[in-house]
């Protein structure tokens, strides 16, 4: 598997780290329900299709990316940076 | 048996090895399996489950017989195929599956309890009671299974893993691989070429076919000079493409050091991860055998392994040999043995309406019901056209059709077609991305479709990549077309083998249908009645077996 890096460009999958589902950026606001919070840790959805995951280049430029990849075809169909959606946002 | 002036190996470099003991001499570029045969040796083990003698049955990585132990210093390397390992000066082989000697086997005795021990005699019988599971039969069976061992000291040997980015990731150098490297070289694009064998050049070399009117071994070496000469092309000899994987992922088995005398600068093996942008698979294709009584004796060839051995090592393994075929390549290979001054009993052809013209006994119609000899073939005997016959013979080259060596397409979910007018299985298109099946692993069986289909490959590969070809000159080939007759067994008295590397015959088959395991999957697991070891004949074995259970 190979993982496109914005910075780096496209690396071998054993550089990076990964972590899990783009929705652990969308951290509710500590005026937020206790549902919203439950559903932040523990509720997950399992696509077959278009997913959006956390992924650390740990062994290369240490940027935190956001990588889209397809479950079903295991085509890997870019990437950006955590650092870059934080400033559009 | 050595024929002067044949083969690619240096007759003024003799190489000393050990097989079972014993000393022997080889020349550089001998596998230890044509060395064996060149000095006469026949019997190389002892089959898995009934440990019947066997010998030689193909000339490459397909062979499911001649496994044997490498021993080393530090190391104990169990069923390295002979007919891989290339002998180098103080090589230590052994056979396996057998105690206390390779001739005299007391584990034989399988072999006489052989209608006792059916396909998935292992599970029906250890069954009961529960409390002897483990204490009792699993190291009964544990014993019994398995083929080689190992030294149980701490392997001291280097294995390396690497690297590595192409273009265009050409896998194997027969005619289409050849055709397809030196058009994307040419192009300008990063080539690398794998190649399973020492040599480059395929079945060009084991056929000594003909190109533009010369021997083809020209062409390859003047394919070869040039690719070696280009920055933008690596050669990979001694790889074998193991698997294909996500993004253009290709995992790849380099046998470094293994060739070669214990040497503390070499790793043994390197495991190289290709990633390349466009493939062409040219991985050629495997000759299956027959399925007729006694078909598993040493002295029992493929008839492509045959060839081989007589071209590349200038080895023929037999006195009087004999051909048995359902398609016309046999009949080159009888022509190139009686032109080195070997004798040939008789050519046995199946098809009752095939030619004649051979210059030997051509038998139509004709089938092979059973063998003799038990250490190395004697007899043959068997029926025609015209009635029945007996023949004294000491080499049986046996060509049931060919299957495309098409593995690597089936590792993405693809399944391969089947092409009735080749009597085998073809790859489907797109089944891995952005690879192309190109020649005989692509079902085109002649040497002239194998270079058009390399350098169309290419083409099309570089096309993706956006580049331009470079027109290059395709060598004149010839384009006589495969013609076969399917014959998948010979129905007679005795046992007929399909998969030797499991000891599995027809009536196992059966037996495994009938009891419910039609699926392929299913039956190649129950028929093999060892729990655990699950080797699985390549090439042959699994599509004659996909036949026969329909």
């Amino acid at each position: 598997m190979r993982i496109p890096c914005p910075l780096c460009g496209s690396r071998d999958r054993r550089e990076f780290y990964y972590y899990g589902s783009e929705d652990y950026l969308n951290r509710p606001t500590d005026q937020g329900t206790i549902e919203e919070l439950d559903n932040h840790l523990f509720l997950r959805h399992n696509p077959a299709g278009i997913t959006r995951d956390l992924w650390y280049h740990e062994t290369g430029c240490t940027s935190w990316l956001i990588v889209t990849r397809n479950t079903i075809t295991h085509e890997v169909l870019g990437s950006e940076l955590v650092a870059d959606r934080k400033k559009g946002a | 048996m050595r024929i002067e002036g044949k083969g690619a190996i240096d007759r003024t470099k003799p190489v000393s090895f050990k097989f079972d003991g014993k000393t022997y001499q080889g020349f550089k570029g001998d596998t230890l399996a044509s060395a064996l045969l060149a000095n006469g040796v026949k019997l190389l083990g002892r089959s898995f489950k009934y440990h019947r003698p066997r010998g030689v049955l193909t000339a490459g990585s397909e062979e499911p017989n001649a496994l044997v132990e490498v021993v080393g210093a530090t190391n104990q390397t169990p069923n390295v195929r002979a007919t891989v390992q290339e002998i180098f000066e103080g090589l230590n082989a052994r056979s396996q599956n057998r105690w206390p000697s390779l001739r005299f086997d007391l584990m034989a005795v399988n072999d006489l309890a052989a209608p006792f021990l059916s396909a998935g005699f292992y599970y029906k019988t250890f069954m009961w009671p529960k409390a002897l599971w483990e204490g009792l039969y699993e190291p009964i069976i544990r014993r019994a299974a398995g083929l080689g061992s190992l030294s149980g000291k701490h392997d001291e040997g280097h294995y390396e893993k690497a690297f590595a980015f192409c273009d265009v990731l050409v896998i194997g150098a027969g005619p289409t691989g050849l055709m397809a490297a030196l058009t994307a070289a040419r192009a300008g694009a990063d080539v690398i070429l794998c190649e399973e064998d020492r040599l480059l050049g395929g079945r060009l070399i084991a056929d000594d076919a003909t190109l533009n009117g010369k021997p083809a071994a020209d062409w390859v070496a003047a394919v070869e000079a040039e690719l070696r000469a280009s920055p933008n092309v690596r050669i990979m000899p001694r790889t074998t493409v193991t698997g294909a994987y996500d993004g253009g992922q290709y995992g790849a088995l380099e046998r470094v050091g293994l060739h070669k005398g214990p040497r503390p600068d070499l790793p043994r093996e390197c495991f190289w991860r290709i990633t390349a942008a466009q493939t062409v698979l040219a991985a050629g294709a495997l000759e299956r055998s027959i399925a007729f009584p006694m078909n598993d004796r040493p002295g029992i060839m493929l008839a492509s392994a045959v060839q081989s051995y007589l071209n590349k090592f200038g080895v023929v393994p037999g006195r009087r040999v004999t051909l048995f075929a359902n398609n016309d390549g046999a009949r080159v290979v009888a022509r190139q043995l009686m032109a080195a001054g070997v004798s040939v009993a008789a050519i046995l052809d199946s098809r009752p309406e095939a030619s004649a013209v051979e210059d030997c006994p051509v038998y139509l119609g004709a089938q092979v019901t059973d063998t003799k000899g038990r250490h190395g073939l004697r007899a043959i005997s068997g029926t025609h056209m015209g009635g029945e016959f007996q023949i004294e013979t000491d080499l049986l080259a046996v060509s049931g059709g060919w299957n495309p060596t098409l593995h690597i397409t089936c590792h993405m979910n693809g399944r391969p077609r089947w092409e009735a007018s080749l009597a085998a299985f073809v790859p489907m298109e797109n089944a891995v991305p952005n690879l192309k099946a190109a020649g005989a692993c692509n079902g085109a069986f002649t040497t002239l479709a194998c270079l058009t289909e390399g350098a169309d490959a290419a083409r099309a590969a570089l096309i993706s990549l956006g580049r331009n070809a470079v027109a290059v000159d395709q060598p004149k080939a010839e384009g006589m077309p495969y013609v076969i007759t399917p014959l998948w067994q010979v129905a007679g008295k005795g046992r007929a083998w399909l998969d030797f590397a499991n000891d599995v015959t027809t009536k196992d088959v059966k037996l495994a249908a009938q009891e419910g395991y039609q699926s392929v999957e299913h039956m190649k697991l129950r028929r093999s009645s060892r729990p655990r070891l699950r080797r699985w004949a390549r090439g042959g074995g699994q599509m004659a077996l996909r036949r026969s259970a329909s």
